[in-house]
């Protein structure tokens, strides 16, 4: 037999191609580098900055955690914004998904629109929802609580709204057989099926809002993000690196609750 | 040759799993073990070529170049090149699934290789259409180009034997090769082993006692962390029943018996 | 008898979890100053609001389109640069490869980056580097190492040590190993978490380019500034178009290029 490899798989046609892609990409980023004045050499020569800065941060200042009273309720206004957005958002996402779903909906025009509605919704930016509600209800945690919820319906509805659909028909089948209305079927043959996955993206969505409140209060004028703001404004770098500090154990100490409080009501499903 | 001096293996928990196993095989010999589950067998392959590091005993191993190397006090680039000389395949053949049968032939000679070539570039025409002869060698060269995932079990097999080759060992191991692979495959397999036994000390792990008996020519019971029997390929039933204890059902203990009936009828018809 | 108890049980423990999160959230309401009045007197503000936002103000378009591609560049380079640097983390990161002290002080390394919202990066970078894209490109690529990373590290640990044994058997050197036992069998899933981090990407290019990056974001939060409501909305839809396209050009792409990946 005559043993011959074909161009294509040749070794060194192969190596001709992965380089060719190599230096096309490589030429992208060169060229972007160049467009946005992105200097390479800027992370060396401006790099000091970058180091003064740090030789400014510290030692940082934790006595601003609790000497200023502000800092303080502003700790509480992020978890706070987090914690209520979430809740009211995870509540009306479910309640939409239900309407959104094959199975649950009153009518399928009705499923149609609130599909679409959801859709448009979770492509929006926070950007956005958030600056609508800074002119509505003005500065302040409410517009940045509003605006999570707001995301959290766009992020679960469709989430949800599956989850419903996928739910076991065995069940709900037998709830309607024994002669139950609408709602009652949803009561006790839906929601017991859907309840821990629910439970489960509430926690998941909290830790993503815990991110997104502080994020979004350097827009609001709520909450620890704006704190750094303002301290990094202001110049007060030590400032700036406690509550920064403090952020971060603040989101690893909730990961670790939720976590936790996951476990303990998955594991007892306490909820029926 | 390799020369397996008392070797002994205990957990870090202090339970000693091989107490002692000493052999030598030279080249022309194709050697095959069994013995139960738990034995111990697939350890003392594993310290042939330094996947495992016996607690006390050595593994010296001598290649075609007459070099002796003392596997298991040899670390870095020394066990490296020593590697390159030992073909292994294994139960699970353990290719690259997204590679290419060639590719994965190919990979044999990396520790020949120069380091930065091999990362960077990659292979040379030439190492292909060598990878390719070997591939022919062992049958499966149309299937040169297709990811090794999308093959079947005798045929990656194969190709993980074309691997072994591709090193140009001085010895080949072989833990468990067939034994995720049906009786025909099974039997295609070992009759491509077989041949190389001419050239280099063959060791493999079986568990099948048929093939044992028709392919190898000395046979090395491990029961318990001991080598209770090595001697010739001729095996009895009442000797199987002695090393696997209740493992072996009365059936596979018959075609121990026939197997070696079935052997003699064929010497014969030589 | 016993059934009672525990059913009782169970009711207790259910008006307990009710009690306990309504009780939370009162407290929460207090805290973000929640108060229905305002809301309610929101509502026409808000909805009045939007009535100055239509119609679009479409001559603005045209001066949207370079922002724009601006914030998709940045989102592009930020993701290459990130997924490269996620790449070594993860060999890092991951037990198979890096000894356990290397594994875990990567491991925490990239969790405490999970933990910083990437706008606190951009104005720590701001106050040192000035505004501009230059700082959003770096703080928006350390976002990418924490998420990538550890998908990427994960991706690594998963593989089937059998067949890198192998490979190191036929006597292959460590970054050997890696280039041809890791690498083929991660890349499916490295390239379809990079499509997905990309996704990703563009909306925190928008968000960052409020606070300073440049592109569309930056134009939005001036058309706010500036009060010109209608370009804000042009800005909007702009953005939305990109937020959309993006979407589902990584589902194609991820289709296309590596269907076998595991995403998450």
């Amino acid at each position: 037999m005559n043993l011959t490899i074909e161009k294509q798989y040749l070794p060194s046609e192969r190596y001709k191609k992965a380089i060719t892609y190599v230096t096309i990409l490589f030429l992208v980023v060169v060229g972007l580098s160049i467009y946005f004045n992105f200097d390479p050499w800027l992370f060396i020569t401006d790099f000091h900055f970058l180091v003064d800065l740090l030789g400014e941060m510290t030692p940082p200042n934790f006595e601003v955690l609790w000497k200023k009273q502000k800092v303080f309720s502003s700790i509480l206004q992020t978890i706070s914004m987090a914690f209520l957005g979430t809740l009211i958002g995870g509540t009306i996402a479910l309640g939409l998904a239900f309407f959104a779903a094959k199975n649950t909906t009153p009518h399928p025009a009705v499923r149609f629109f609130v599909r679409i509605f959801l859709s448009i919704e979770r492509v929006i930016p926070n950007l956005v929802i958030i600056l609508v509600f800074l002119i509505s209800v003005g500065l302040g945690p409410f517009a940045g609580m509003l605006s999570i919820a707001v995301g959290t319906i766009g992020m679960f509805g469709k989430l949800f709204a599956d989850a419903i659909e996928g739910a076991d028909g065995d069940p709900i089948e037998a709830v309607y057989a024994v002669g139950a209305s609408k709602l009652q079927v949803i009561r006790f043959g839906i929601i017991p099926q859907i309840l821990p996955s629910f439970i489960a993206n509430l926690f998941y969505a909290f830790d993503i809002n815990l991110r997104a409140a502080i994020g979004l209060g350097v827009f609001g004028g709520a909450g620890i993000g704006f704190e750094i703001h303002m301290a990094m404004k202001l110049m007060r770098y030590k400032d700036a690196l406690a509550l920064i500090f403090f952020t971060i154990i603040l989101i690893c100490l909730f990961e670790k609750i939720s976590d936790y409080l996951r476990k303990k009501t998955m594991g007892q499903d306490i909820l029926k | 040759m390799i020369d397996v001096r008392n070797i002994t293996k205990e957990t870090r928990e202090g339970v000693q799993i091989l107490k002692g196993i000493s052999f030598k095989v030279e080249k022309g010999e194709f050697v095959g073990i069994l013995g139960p589950s738990g034995a111990g067998k697939s350890l003392t392959m594993r310290c042939l070529n330094g996947l495992t590091k016996p607690t006390t005993g050595e593994v010296v191993f001598t290649d075609n170049q007459n070099n002796a190397i003392n596997i298991t006090s040899c670390r870095g680039k020394e066990l490296r090149l020593a590697r390159q000389k030992i073909g292994v395949i294994f139960q699970g053949f353990n290719l690259v699934k997204r590679l290419s049968a060639i590719d994965n032939v190919m990979i044999g000679q990396l520790g020949n290789m120069n380091l930065f070539r091999s990362l960077f570039y990659g292979f040379t025409d030439r190492e292909a259409m060598q990878a390719l002869k070997v591939l022919e060698k062992v049958k499966v060269a149309h299937l040169a180009h297709r990811p090794v995932g999308s093959l079947s079990g005798g045929e990656m097999q194969r190709v993980a034997i074309a691997r072994a080759m591709y090193q140009q060992p001085s010895i080949m191991l072989a833990d468990e090769p067939i034994a995720n692979l049906d009786p025909n495959n099974a039997r295609k397999i070992m009759q491509l082993l077989k041949p190389l036994a001419d050239e280099m000390p063959i060791v493999g792990v079986f568990h099948q006692p048929e093939i044992i008996q028709e392919f190898c020519t000395r046979i090395i019971a491990i029961k318990d962390g001991n080598i209770v029997r090595d001697g010739d390929n001729k095996i009895t039933r009442s000797e199987m029943r002695d090393i696997y204890g209740a493992e072996l059902s009365e059936i596979e203990l018959n075609r121990t018996e026939h197997s070696a009936v079935s052997y003699q009828l064929s010497a014969l018809g030589d | 008898m016993e059934y009672l108890i525990y059913r009782r049980k169970k009711t207790l423990n259910k008006v307990l979890v009710v009690a306990g999160v309504s009780f939370l959230a009162y407290w929460a309401a207090i805290s973000c100053k929640v108060d229905l009045s305002i809301f309610w007197q929101g509502i026409p503000k808000g909805i009045e609001f939007i009535g100055f936002m239509f119609p679009p103000d479409w001559e603005a378009l045209l001066e949207m389109i370079y922002p724009a591609i601006e914030t998709v560049l940045l989102a592009f380079m930020s993701t290459i640069v990130g997924a490269i640097l996620s790449f070594f983390f993860a060999l890092a990161a991951a037990s198979n490869v890096s000894p356990p002290w290397l594994r875990n002080f990567s491991r925490f390394l990239l969790a405490t980056e999970r933990s910083l919202p990437e706008i606190i990066i951009l104005l720590l970078l701001i106050s040192a580097l000035g505004l501009g894209p230059f700082p959003g490109v770096i703080a928006m690529s350390i976002g990418c190492i924490g998420m990538l990373g550890r998908l990427f590290g994960d991706a690594m640990e998963e593989i089937n040590p059998a067949t890198l044994e192998s490979i190191a058997s036929v006597g292959a050197r460590r970054w050997q190993v890696i280039r041809y036992g890791i690498i083929p069998q991660v890349l499916p899933s490295l390239i379809a978490n990079t499509i997905f981090r990309f996704e990703v990407n563009i909306r925190l290019s928008v968000l960052l380019g409020a606070v300073g990056a440049g592109g569309i974001g930056y134009q939005l939060f001036y058309s706010f500034q500036v009060l010109e409501y209608q370009r804000a909305t042009t800005a909007i839809l702009v953005i939305l178009i990109l937020v959309f396209t993006s979407e589902r050009l990584s589902k194609l792409l991820i289709k296309k290029i590596a269907p076998e990946a595991k995403l998450k």
